[in-house]
């Protein structure tokens, strides 16, 4: 009996597995497309261009395996959102576009030893004392506010930056991605015009879908990872979502357009402009790395020194020192990234830059690159879903490195466009329901960011991380819900 | 669709961005419709009156390099400007001759209107994209003539461009 398949709109997709969708090669495809999905997610995935996008990325040179749609896939630019895939690191190549704009874009989690018990009826007073001391929005300047050869510090050092200027202890850095620093970052691939931006945005959300959010943890579903992980129910934790900001941006930019002048007969065999990839081995392919490395420093500082100004808020609201509510890092994850690492493909290792564009990186336990605080029970993922919905702590699971180069999903992904949901949502509506039926206090710089950011907007978070749990590349720890968020 | 005299834009629905969609008389108007599209992207209320018009000039080698530059110029200057770049004018799109290195480029001429950000409700446009962009002479026998470099503006002009939120 032959597989089941799924047609959407001129694409048909064979069903190899539960949850695993292909569309087979052909053509200028290099290797077959992946979608990891329910049949209800791959209802609302095939709703956009998320399909074609895939697809169009398997053109990629040095493409391994196949490209791979996440659960939470949408629509993006070049490269759908929740997309992965591994171009080989010799022959292939790597691509600007498919990093994204927001370069190191991601999240990361702070526990701290509160209970909701002992927040509520505070609520207002942290969500105004949050929004009055974290910059958000546009213009609104950074916690630091320097110049450029501060900046060139930070894109060279990361996190080790802001422990010297007092704004990290120690164990923060033990509990980043490589340790808060990229090796091989170097500030001078980086423009003038990206640093002038990133200047005066050093510790600030932006705006858009980013945001600091404090939760209570309402779930923890595996009890033993939970303690590794030191979440218990009932506890307060804080969540803070962004990225390099203006710099970047401006530095993806810089690249593409480079790429759009130097290697143009590699451009010219993608299907879509904005996959500009850099041959491995080129000048620009190693300028780009070693830029990306640098703006992914840049934004490892960014949500350091938020989280630092989260500790000194808590502790005017609180009268305790951070230290006493025990705020510490739970880890951080980058969303928007490509690195270079060793995979088996076919038995052997392959260097490979694994790009993930709104995917997490996923390593199970005992892979040396997960830090040794939660090396024995896999790396933390963290999921965020949208204001009224639960967000999500997984850890790595054992099947990821097979299936999807050591990968998950990045959140709840989007449903609904921008200008659709103001249409459908008015900020202050949304504002008043939240706090209202879930006591769930918002705060923003623009109603219209509230309006495009309604929970509606969003899929359903419990079935992405469903998916990604039933899948092994991502096991369900913990569940948290929001308690106060700002937003730009 | 909103816009001056002969030109014109719309957002369109993109899941996770903006796109805008443009058309125009002549070249210098569609660029300058969807730079107005950038800031409606941005800011649902534009204060009229508020802020000095400032001059700026880019150049690119192709068409459309020197429309993502233009957009990517303006997000450039807003960051370090602290201001909404609103009310576009492009003044001139000198196309190249070909018969010195200085004139080898495209080139744009345009000044806008810079909105302090404390003075408006405007959230961030991270960056313009390739992304489906398409920059087009639209009209009968004119799409030809486009596609060979004619640059005679009777046909009028569309672009459609994502940008990043």
């Amino acid at each position: 009996m032959s597989n089941p398949t799924f047609d959407a709109d001129g694409i048909t997709l064979e069903q190899v597995r539960e949850y695993v969708w292909e569309v087979p090669q052909e053509g200028d495809m290099r290797v077959p497309a992946r979608v990891l999905a329910s049949e209800a997610l791959l209802e609302e995935i095939s709703e956009d261009k998320t399909l074609e996008q895939i697809t169009n990325t398997t053109h990629l040179p040095g493409i391994t395996n196949y490209a791979i749609c996440m659960p939470d896939g949408h629509q993006g630019y070049g490269f759908p959102v929740g997309g992965v895939g591994a171009l080989d690191a010799e022959n292939g190549c790597i691509s600007p576009g498919a990093v994204g704009y927001d370069i190191n874009c991601g999240v990361r989690m702070m526990r701290t030893n509160l209970t909701y018990d002992e927040l509520q009826g505070r609520e207002e007073e942290l969500v105004d004392s949050l929004f009055a001391n974290v910059p958000s929005g546009l213009g609104g300047g950074g916690i630091v506010e320097s110049g450029v050869d501060t900046v060139d510090e930070i894109l060279e050092r990361g996190v080790d930056w802001a422990l010297e200027h007092g704004h990290a202890v120690e164990e923060d850095l033990l509990h980043c991605e490589d340790e808060g620093m990229r090796e091989g970052a170097d500030a001078d691939k980086i423009s003038q015009k990206a640093k002038d931006r990133g200047k005066n945005q050093i510790g600030s959300l932006g705006s858009g879908n980013h945001f600091l959010e404090v939760q209570r943890v309402t779930d923890v579903f595996d009890d033993e990872v939970g303690e590794a992980f030191g979440l218990e129910e009932d506890q307060i934790v804080v969540l803070i979502h962004c990225g390099s900001r203006g710099l970047g941006h401006q530095t993806c930019n810089d690249y593409l357009r480079k790429i759009e002048q130097q290697h143009q007969g590699l451009l010219n065999q993608l299907p879509d402009k904005e996959l500009a990839a850099a041959p491995a081995g080129s000048q620009l392919a190693e300028d780009y790395y070693a830029a990306m490395n640098a703006a992914i420093n840049f934004a490892w500082v960014n949500r350091q020194l938020i989280m630092h100004r989260t500790r000194q808020v808590f502790e005017r609201v609180f009268d305790r020192s951070w230290e006493d509510m025990e705020m510490e890092l739970l880890y951080d994850v980058a969303h928007n990234i490509a690195k270079k690492e060793t995979h088996t493909v076919e038995g052997k290792e392959r260097e490979l830059y694994v790009h993930r564009k709104g995917a997490t990186r996923a390593f199970p336990a005992g892979h040396p690159e997960v830090p040794k605080a939660y090396r024995d029970v896999g790396q933390p993922v963290i999921i965020p879903g949208s204001m009224g919905a639960g967000n999500y702590v997984l850890r790595g699971g054992e099947n990821s490195m097979d299936l999807t180069f050591g990968s998950t999903a990045h959140g709840a992904g989007r449903l609904m466009s921008r200008t659709q949901a103001k249409d459908e949502y008015w900020g202050g509506d949304v504002q008043q329901e939240l706090e209202e039926q879930d006591q769930i206090y918002v705060k923003a710089q623009s109603g219209a960011t509230v309006a495009e950011e309604a929970p509606g907007v969003y899929k359903d978070v419990d079935e992405v991380v469903r998916v990604s749990d039933e899948l092994g590349i991502g096991d369900k720890v913990a569940r948290t819900f929001p308690v106060c968020n700002i937003k730009g | 669709m909103t816009g001056a005299q002969g030109r014109r834009f719309e957002l369109r629905a993109h899941t996770a961005d903006v796109a805008v969609a443009a058309t125009g008389e002549t070249l210098e108007d569609v660029f300058a419709a969807v730079a107005d599209g950038l800031a409606a992207a941005s800011c649902d209320d534009i204060p009229d009156g508020v802020g000095e018009r400032e001059t700026l000039s880019v150049t690119a080698e192709s068409r459309e390099a020197l429309l993502f530059d233009y957009l990517d110029e303006l997000i450039y200057l807003r960051d370090v400007r602290v201001a909404l770049p609103v009310d576009h004018r492009v003044d001139s799109i000198e196309r190249p001759d070909g018969e010195r290195e200085s004139e080898s480029e495209w080139s744009l001429e345009a000044s806008a209107r810079n909105v302090p950000l404390t003075e408006v409700d405007a959230r961030e446009v991270k960056a313009v994209t390739y992304s489906e962009m398409r920059l087009e002479r639209v009209g009968g026998e004119d799409e030809r003539t486009a596609a060979d470099g004619d640059e005679s503006d009777d046909g009028g002009w569309e672009a459609y461009v994502v940008f990043d939120v």
